[in-house]
């Protein structure tokens, strides 16, 4: 008697118990949810604020900045190449970018593949060395730099901020990550074959790094495309500016009464990199995370 | 046998040439100048009339109250930063490994503002939190303040709201560092916890950030090395020598200013090597105190 009794009443009790946890557990997700929401409230808005002023005329942004545009102007939009060469800035700067990408790219994995894949004596000095550079803040290299460039009347060219841009401690390091993985014994069969260090790497070893190559180019591209400092420091010409270069002159010097022209100019500076994020989304996350931690 | 090794020895150093070439012309080589030049007197336009003045540069340096400004400005702007991203980047880390539905689509939406350009997102930023901008007028409403505020001209105000901004611009890729790390958990630890009783605080002091510390230490020092080397944030904000007060003045715009406003090339090499050794010691102490002594760290 008292045996059934009591497997009744915990059974009872699991019944309860389980109807709180599902309770508990549709509760906590709403609470989840709502912050998850509301964060991505916050970190959207600017973004919408920016593209629905951008499609506003002057008064309305000054009077109504927050409201949805009443009727959709493109006065902004085609201001903006009256004001501003864009298609200028924008060769300007993916000339820039690709080609710091494309150098950086081939010169981090050659330096990767020499130190992990072939014997050299003095490679792990070098792997130190390139690890220590990483240390090095770059504040420290300025002004020695900016002395050097201007004695080599490099200022107010392209070379001078794509040679010194051509290889990078971290992208080495990432790819050296990589092709530690990578067996050696396609190499090996590569070489009794007859083939060369340089067709291994670039036949055999490239094409086995692509997610590796994916990365790098992407952190590449992207430092390159959004730095402002470099460009600052180093173009004085008109004809040579950066969109992050242009964009920043175009927003210091309008009296306000260009703000059409500015919230479009922003909106079409920000949607080719949204765009290409949005395709690309799930490389750009691994990219980002790769850094430093496996 | 022997002169295949050495064909491959051979193209070994053309593959690793272009990291010494680089190495000696601009690491090395540029070293040696800032440290050369941090005890001349010396404007670039005019290099021939340098001349030696020993520590004179390094003194000038040491006791710039300028300086020592900017150092405590970021120091300012960087707790505020580093303590907030820090938060937020757990916090929905913890939460989006919660959920089962829609995280892939938080995750791009959070990381969006990490794109885009510092540029770009100053620009809106600046309006949003303009005098005329929408969130004054807000709280202007709601009788929270009760004075439109033009916080870049104000004594304390620039560094915490620009330490917000750089929060919700750079949270996102402390929130995936986290996440990632979180995955790697294994959730049998969580498991044997709940069989002991502990509650959601303990297994998160307990569990959570301890095996949590690799990514900690991580994004860390990441965000020291970063910090100290803000400009183009207040660039766009101040003038070069960051408002009235000088209150958005950071490091690297002193040095910019010392540099290519006042051209004294060799003032600003001392400064530049004194913020260089400051941001060293500080990481080292950093990785130092998180890994009390265990094996290298990141």
């Amino acid at each position: 008697m008292e045996r059934t009794y009591e497997c009744k009443y915990v059974d009872n009790k699991k019944i309860k118990k389980g109807i709180r946890i599902k309770r508990h557990k549709v509760i906590k997700n709403f609470i989840i949810y709502a912050i998850l929401i509301s964060g991505a409230f916050v970190v959207i808005y600017p973004f919408f604020f920016m593209v629905i002023n951008s499609l506003k005329t002057g008064p309305e942004i000054m009077h109504h900045p927050n409201a949805l545009p009443r009727e959709i102007s493109l006065k902004g939009y085609i201001g903006v190449f009256k004001l501003l060469d864009v298609p200028r800035l924008f060769l300007n700067t993916i000339f820039i970018s690709g080609s710091v990408t494309i150098l950086n790219t081939i010169f981090s994995s050659m330096v990767a593949y020499g130190i992990v894949k072939t014997q050299i004596p003095g490679r792990k000095v070098l792997f130190k060395i390139i690890l220590g550079s990483m240390m090095i803040p770059g504040i420290l290299l300025l002004i020695p730099t900016y002395m050097m460039m201007y004695n080599w009347n490099w200022i107010n060219t392209y070379r001078v901020l794509i040679i010194p841009a051509a290889i990078s401690a971290y992208n080495i390091f990432l790819m050296m990550q990589f092709m530690k993985q990578i067996d050696n014994a396609y190499l090996e069969a590569a070489r009794i074959d007859g083939a060369s260090e340089w067709q291994i790497f670039w036949k055999i070893v490239l094409p086995m790094s692509k997610p590796a190559l994916a990365t790098i180019m992407i952190l590449t591209f992207m430092g390159s495309w959004n730095d402002f400092f470099g460009p600052l420091l180093y173009l004085r010409d008109e004809s040579l500016m950066t969109l992050q270069l242009g964009l920043y002159r175009f927003s210091s010097s309008i009296p306000g009464k260009h703000i059409e022209q500015l919230w479009a100019a922003t909106t079409m500076i920000s949607i080719p990199v949204v765009i290409v994020f949005f395709f690309l989304q799930k490389n750009f996350i691994k990219a980002f995370t790769g850094i430093g931690l496996k | 046998m022997k002169k295949k090794l050495s064909s491959k020895h051979i193209w070994g150093y053309i593959f690793i040439s272009p990291w010494i070439m680089y190495f000696c012309v601009f690491l090395v080589y540029p070293f040696i100048l800032a440290f050369k030049n941090s005890f001349l007197d010396l404007n670039v336009l005019e290099p021939e009339k340098a001349h030696f003045v020993g520590f004179g540069n390094w003194i000038d340096a040491v006791s710039d109250k300028l300086f020592w400004k900017s150092i405590f400005n970021i120091i300012y702007n960087q707790s505020i930063f580093i303590a907030l991203t820090f938060l937020l980047g757990l916090a929905f880390a913890i939460l989006l490994k919660e959920i089962t539905f829609g995280g892939a689509l938080f995750r791009t939406i959070y990381f969006l503002p990490v794109i885009t350009s510092i540029t770009v997102a100053m620009i809106i930023f600046n309006f949003i939190s303009s005098p005329e901008g929408p969130i004054q007028a807000l709280l202007m409403k709601w009788n929270i303040i009760s004075e439109p505020i033009f916080w870049r001209f104000d004594k304390w105000l620039p560094m915490p709201i620009l330490a917000v901004f750089n929060s919700w611009k750079w949270f996102g890729v402390q929130m995936i560092i986290f996440l990632g790390g979180l995955m790697s958990i294994d959730q049998r630890i969580y498991e044997a916890a709940d069989i002991d009783g502990a509650g959601w605080f303990r297994k998160l002091f307990s569990i959570t950030i301890p095996l949590l510390k690799p990514q900690i230490v991580f994004v860390l020092t990441m965000n020291i090395i970063n910090g100290l080397q803000m400009f183009t944030e207040v660039f766009m904000n101040f003038d070069l020598y960051g408002g009235p007060y000088n209150s958005g003045l950071t490091p690297v715009m002193y040095l910019y200013a010392k540099g290519f406003d006042k051209m004294q090339m060799g003032d600003a090499s001392a400064t530049g090597l004194l913020l260089a050794s400051i941001i060293y010691l500080l990481t080292m102490i950093q990785l130092r105190i998180l890994n009390k002594g265990e094996e290298e760290g990141i």
